[in-house]
């Protein structure tokens, strides 16, 4: 790697992720998808692909996936989390249901074997609630009667990928069902356990991570997320999972800490993830997923449309609210793209990373001005 | 006066009421401390027409500007931090069926299990008042007890 060049290509990298996130910002946007358009241009079969800083980038990536994942944990207290199980539980499994099974369905007509459709699930399945807190915020909606219903099925989607993924990134790395099970089984545990718990022993992970200096406490937090990552991908649970795990563990003032210090972090290397994800994808191939991908974000669209629909008539949401609950749902993003990313990775199938790039692309944009329509 | 309290996960806790002239607004504290001022719309109470967001020290320029002091506001951080221990400012109005009566003739604490233990009148503070104290409207009562007990003693006291 030469120093030089390969700053000097990061540099611009950088500059044009920024350029492009301003543009999107203005035209009301959400950036994941203008970032997976900088990695298209400047990856493998891209207008001008990067050479020296590729590296840099990779490892950035892998960053980026371990914050967004450790934020993600992160984001939301366990009491939170008992509320929405609660309170929107029929709306969550209906949320599973209909969100599951276009994913799904297009996995086993391409032939993709039990796995990748179920991986495509997966994609299908989550909304981005990095995209969608984001426009609740823009749009002034935070005040709306529909706002509490959407940010608790966000919060279930996050509480069934604690699950789903240890069990997928087990399975895929080779293991068994039955040992995927296993390990589930294990992830769901820990989630149950921390969950109950954390508030009693939260109180040691406190005196562990707390210090009045932010500076030491960023290192411990960085440190510590890393290395679980790390462990995690050694033992063949994917590094994102434990990221993950370790965000869920971490709750009370010190993940409000957290939260703050990490962001800016996030922020950045999430960037990268998102370029190094479209550096991997050659334009071209995109041409040949135009048509599945197309199809999947309108069959999935329609089957986010109608979760949104039923769960908000369900607590007697008048038609417009109704409308916009629906609406708000449909972006997908990060998670989706991380999900692609273990999928890819563990050689699911070659035409996977390009699908899930269209597929983004479609909804995050489509989804995001589609909810501007309805006041 | 009811105030609704939705918790937003992720985002902060939402409190909202309806105001004797119709209108519903609304007040959302992010997490980070942050509040945001919302106007709901006429007619369709489901959304906002406005919202508007202030800075800590924004929203404590406001409260003060309605009437409430910045003690009020470390005191009700001060309610989370203490494990089922919770503490509540409660005006007393003219209105309040305890306007003129003694502490020991509203049976506070027999009925809430919650103890008044100050009460703030103009710039005077009275620490610890009597069962022989007797309230009048203006009054600011500091009550403390159980989450439970509070709220029904400022129900109580507010009428």
């Amino acid at each position: 790697m030469e120093i030089d060049l390969a700053l000097i290509e990061l540099g611009i990298i950088m500059l044009t992720l920024a350029v492009l996130g301003r543009l999107a910002v203005r035209v009301g946007l959400p950036t994941i998808p203008f970032f997976l358009l900088a990695g298209l241009f400047f990856g493998n079969g891209g207008v001008i692909p990067v050479e020296e800083a590729q590296p840099f980038i990779e490892i950035g990536a892998s960053l980026g996936v371990i914050f967004l994942l450790f934020m993600l944990g992160l984001e939301y207290t366990p009491q939170e989390l008992n509320d929405s199980m609660k309170r929107n539980v029929g709306a969550g499994v209906i949320d599973i249901f209909l969100n599951f099974v276009p994913g799904v369905v297009l996995g086993l007509i391409l032939e993709w074997g039990v796995l990748g459709a179920v991986v495509l699930g997966g994609v299908t399945y989550i909304s981005s609630s990095g995209i969608i807190a984001k426009l609740l915020t823009d749009l002034g909606r935070l005040g709306n009667r529909e706002t509490p219903l959407i940010l608790s099925l966000l919060v279930i989607e996050d509480l069934v990928m604690a699950i789903f993924l240890p069990v997928v990134a087990v399975v895929l790395a080779g293991g068994s069902a039955i040992s995927g099970a296993i390990s589930g089984t294990v992830a769901a545990a820990i989630v149950l356990i921390v969950l109950t718990t954390s508030r009693k022993f939260g109180g040691a992970l406190e005196r562990l991570l707390g210090h009045v200096s932010n500076e030491l406490m960023l290192i411990t937090l960085l440190g510590l997320a890393t290395l679980v990552a790390g462990l995690a991908e050694y033992i063949h649970v994917s590094y994102a999972i434990g990221a993950f795990l370790l965000g869920i563990a971490i709750s009370g003032q010190i993940a409000e800490r957290a939260r703050e210090m990490l962001q800016p972090l996030r922020d950045s290397f999430a960037a990268l993830f998102f370029v190094y994800f479209g550096f991997e994808v050659a334009p071209s191939s995109l041409v040949n997923v135009a048509i599945p991908a197309l199809c999947l974000a309108v069959a999935s669209a329609l089957t986010k449309f109608l979760t949104g629909w039923w769960s908000a008539k369900r607590i007697g949401l008048s038609s417009k609210g109704a409308t916009r609950t629906a609406l708000t749902l449909i972006p997908r993003g990060e998670i989706s793209i991380v999900l692609a990313g273990i999928g890819v990775s563990n050689g699911i199938n070659s035409d996977l990373g390009p699908l899930v790039v269209a597929y983004v692309l479609m909804l995050a944009i489509g989804g995001s001005t589609a909810v501007r329509f309805v006041k | 006066m009811e105030i609704f309290e939705t918790p937003l996960p992720g985002i902060g806790v939402r409190y909202e009421f309806d105001t004797a002239n119709g209108r519903k607004i609304g007040v959302l504290v992010h997490r980070d401390g942050r509040r945001e001022l919302l106007i709901y719309c006429k007619g369709d109470e489901d959304s906002c027409s406005e919202t508007l967001e202030l800075q800590v020290h924004e929203s404590a320029a406001l409260v003060e500007l309605f009437g409430g002091t910045k003690i009020t506001e470390r005191l009700s951080d001060l309610k989370h931090d203490i494990q089922g221990l919770a503490i509540e400012w409660v005006s007393i109005r003219d209105s309040s069926p305890l306007a003129g009566k003694s502490i020991g003739d509203g049976q506070i604490r027999t009925r809430t299990s919650a103890s008044v233990v100050a009460v703030l009148r103009g710039e005077v503070s009275i620490p610890g008042p009597g069962p022989d104290f007797v309230f009048s409207g203006g009054d600011i009562a500091l009550v403390t007890g159980t989450y439970e007990g509070v709220a029904a003693a400022s129900r109580l006291m507010a009428g």
